[in-house]
């Protein structure tokens, strides 16, 4: 049974949570401050972190990055205040993705699923990722749908490697531009817009269902039902 | 025309006393004329021309010399009683005072006229010095209005001054010196619906009135009327700066007010969306959660047992309870600062309130104790019970929020005065620095990374001010902090106070 810890100081949807994925057979562990939940996440490693970005003692951010100095647990944080800059901020520091309050229980077990499966795998890189009908060869520097090679340039490659090597995992427009581009890029938002479109074409994925994307926070590579 | 009246006035009163004068030292000098030189008399008469320049002007100045030459010639240049002049010397004599009394006067009426002239333009001067005093000092328009036409028809000494502005479309009179227009005058300004587009800010005359179109930056404000005053040609570029200074107020005042408005509306629309913020923040937490016990339970593909679903209906039941809580104190709060709700005044028990606010906590508490210390002798307050209870369950909940798990809550009461009880809320919690003591009150003032809710001390400063009592937060003794309020004792009933007395002696 995936064990899943919540870090929230709302004790009501802690309560909530734990009878609602029980439900969806996740066994769920709460923590209502950021050191009880930094605690709990050291003696018990979860396999997935859900993290509110509002906690009364620690910095929702600050208990992702220090969760992040020790651990590649996947992290879904929570935003209550709708703002993109946090979501931002905190994918920045090493969440994987977000969740917006309110949410119902089968958006926060599909996400979990997600999480779940992009676990990183503990034997390092892996030189293909398979996501959906999409095949990426890092190795070869090829991609793949249903069996035919796909003509991406190399650019396109780039992009779509980078996000398939982060599977799950929501990537802002900052990590992308500045992994893909490199270190002196950061505002080029357009070029994301460009490149996406046309990879989306060229993946036959007009309506981005396996390159998924937020227009105010980032893109990230998921099978189309995650 | 009305205004040359005046100075046609001065000119015979000037032209008499000249004349007068002139026939009184004529006859003063006859007896002994034939002592006099020739030259003694045209001196003497020069006093008369110079009287009459100063009283009269410079016609009138003109008019006593020929008086004087006449008498001269007749009765002091020999041959006496006859215009003919006998002697050379005697023509000099007379042409001399001819030539040199002809400029004297021209010379004296342009002293005296500079010298009015001067005195009035000082008057005008000081006029325009109190208008623009007026107009620093930010009066309101009413009173700009009525100065500026009471100073203009002091100045212009005008029967009647009258100032019209547009409102809705159409000229009104927004102040007036001296007698009012009558409707017939009204109607020669403004025939028909009187539109401001077509006016012309050159001065004109219309049938004794003279009517100025006011422009500040080549927009039309207003139209001056003056009748019956001394408004010569020379006094039109005064008048003007008048006008110009009247349009300039005007001008100035209409501005400030829409500045007013306009800063106003800005505030109002700032705090609007600040209030929009802190209510979708603080409903979100209760509906966050009532949306995941509903999605469970609504989920067709979810085995739930019955336990599990009495479980989150009673969770959504207890967030709903406190999403209609929270939606009853952002009404109140919004009705005291509308004026609409005033505190309902009872007497009650504090401690049965404080208590019974605890308890009701339940599962809000997490694990805090809260310790109550209000001593049994404490007197009943007076108070909207109702409100208190919330301020109370506010300040309870911002405690628990704020302070590390199963540290202590205290409530303390005590009198602080004899009609005034000081109540306060005190935790364990990392404190409010000083710079914010104040600005903690106010709408949305949270930490930004503090998922707690922000209404809660509004609303309880809200009510609490309702009263008429303080709110406030102090730091708490060993960290933490101290938000304390006061509340009325309860008036004792007079046979209480009577048996009270009784029992000190």
């Amino acid at each position: 049974m995936p064990h899943i810890l919540i870090i929230d100081d709302d004790p009501d949807l802690l309560s909530v949570c734990r009878v609602g994925l029980a439900a969806f057979g996740h066994e769920l562990h709460t923590a209502e401050t950021g050191s009880d939940g930094l605690t709990e996440a050291a003696i018990r490693p979860p396999d997935v972190i859900v993290l509110d970005l509002g906690l009364p003692d620690l910095d929702g951010l600050e208990v992702c990055k220090r969760i992040r100095t020790w651990s590649q647990v996947p992290i879904i944080v929570l935003s209550a205040e709708g703002s993109e800059d946090r979501k931002v901020d905190a994918l920045d520091a090493g969440a994987d993705d977000y969740m917006t309050k309110p949410f119902g229980m089968r958006e926060l077990n599909a996400r979990l699923n997600v999480a779940l499966r992009h676990r990183p795998a503990d034997e390092g890189d892996s030189v293909e990722v398979v996501v959906g009908p999409l095949r990426v060869d890092l190795m070869h520097h090829e991609a793949m749908l249903d069996g035919h090679s796909l003509d991406l340039a190399p650019k396109e490659f780039e992009f779509l490697a980078y996000l398939a090597r982060n599977v799950g995992k929501v990537c802002t427009r900052r990590m992308i531009l500045e992994n893909v581009w490199g270190p002196g890029y950061g505002k080029e938002l357009h070029y994301l817009k460009v490149y996406a479109y046309r990879i989306r074409r060229k993946l036959d994925d007009e309506k981005g269902q396996l390159l998924q994307s937020d227009p105010s926070v980032g893109y990230r590579l998921a099978a189309p039902n995650d | 025309m009305d205004w040359e009246e005046a100075p046609m006035r001065r000119s015979v009163i000037g032209t008499t006393v000249a004349l007068a004068t002139t026939a009184a030292l004529a006859a003063a000098m006859l007896p002994v004329r034939s002592h006099l030189s020739v030259a003694t008399p045209a001196l003497v008469l020069v006093v008369p021309v110079v009287i009459g320049v100063v009283a009269g002007g410079f016609i009138a100045g003109i008019i006593s010399v020929g008086a004087g030459f006449l008498v001269y010639d007749f009765f002091f240049i020999p041959p006496y009683h006859t215009l003919s002049v006998g002697a050379p010397e005697n023509w000099v004599a007379l042409g001399v005072y001819a030539v040199v009394m002809i400029p004297v006067s021209w010379v004296v009426a342009n002293m005296n006229a500079a010298k009015a002239y001067a005195r009035r333009q000082g008057h005008e001067i000081r006029e325009l010095f109190e208008l623009s005093h007026l107009l620093v000092k930010d009066k309101s328009l009413d009173v700009l209005l009525s100065t500026v036409v009471t100073s203009m028809a002091e100045v212009f000494a005008a029967r009647q001054v009258a100032l019209l502005l547009p409102d809705a479309g159409r000229l009104h009179v927004a102040a007036f010196a001296g007698e009012p227009l009558t409707d017939a005058q009204l109607r020669r300004i403004v025939p028909g619906t009187g539109g401001l587009v077509t006016l012309d800010t050159r001065p004109s005359d219309r049938d004794g009135l003279l009517v100025l179109a006011l422009a500040a930056a080549a927009r039309p404000v207003g139209l001056l009327v003056i009748a019956g005053g001394a408004t010569t040609h020379l006094e039109r570029e005064p008048l003007l700066l008048f006008a110009n200074h009247i349009a300039l107020a005007i001008e100035r005042v209409q501005l400030r007010d829409d500045a007013l408005r306009a800063s106003v509306g800005e505030e109002a629309a700032r705090l609007a969306k600040t209030l929009v913020t802190a209510v979708a923040h603080d409903l979100r937490a209760p509906l966050t959660s009532i949306k995941a016990s509903s999605s469970t339970l609504a989920d067709p593909e979810l085995d739930i047992s019955s336990e599990t679903a009495r479980r989150l209906a009673t969770l959504i039941d207890v967030q709903t309870d406190r999403l209609a809580e929270l939606v009853q104190n952002l009404l109140d709060m919004s009705r005291i600062q509308a004026g609409v709700l005033q505190p309902r005044y009872a007497v009650g028990s504090l401690s049965d309130l404080v208590s019974s606010v605890v308890d009701d906590l339940g599962s809000r508490r997490r694990g805090h104790v809260v310790r109550v210390e209000i001593p049994d002798e404490l007197p009943p307050v007076d108070a909207d019970l109702a409100l208190i209870r919330r301020v109370l369950t506010n300040l309870l909940e911002n405690a628990i929020r704020h302070s590390p798990k199963s540290t202590p809550i205290i409530v303390h009461a005590a009198l602080c005065g004899e009609d005034c009880i000081e109540v306060s809320v005190t935790d364990h919690g990392p404190g409010v620095s000083p710079h914010r003591h104040s600005e903690i009150f106010q709408l949305f003032a949270r930490r930004t990374d503090d998922a707690g809710a922000g209404l809660g001390l509004t609303i309880a400063k809200t009510f609490i001010e309702a009263h008429g009592q303080r709110i406030w937060v102090d730091d708490a003794a060993g960290g933490g902090a101290k938000f304390c309020f006061t509340l009325a004792v309860a008036a004792p009933l007079p046979e209480e106070v009577a048996f009270a007395t009784h029992s000190h002696h």
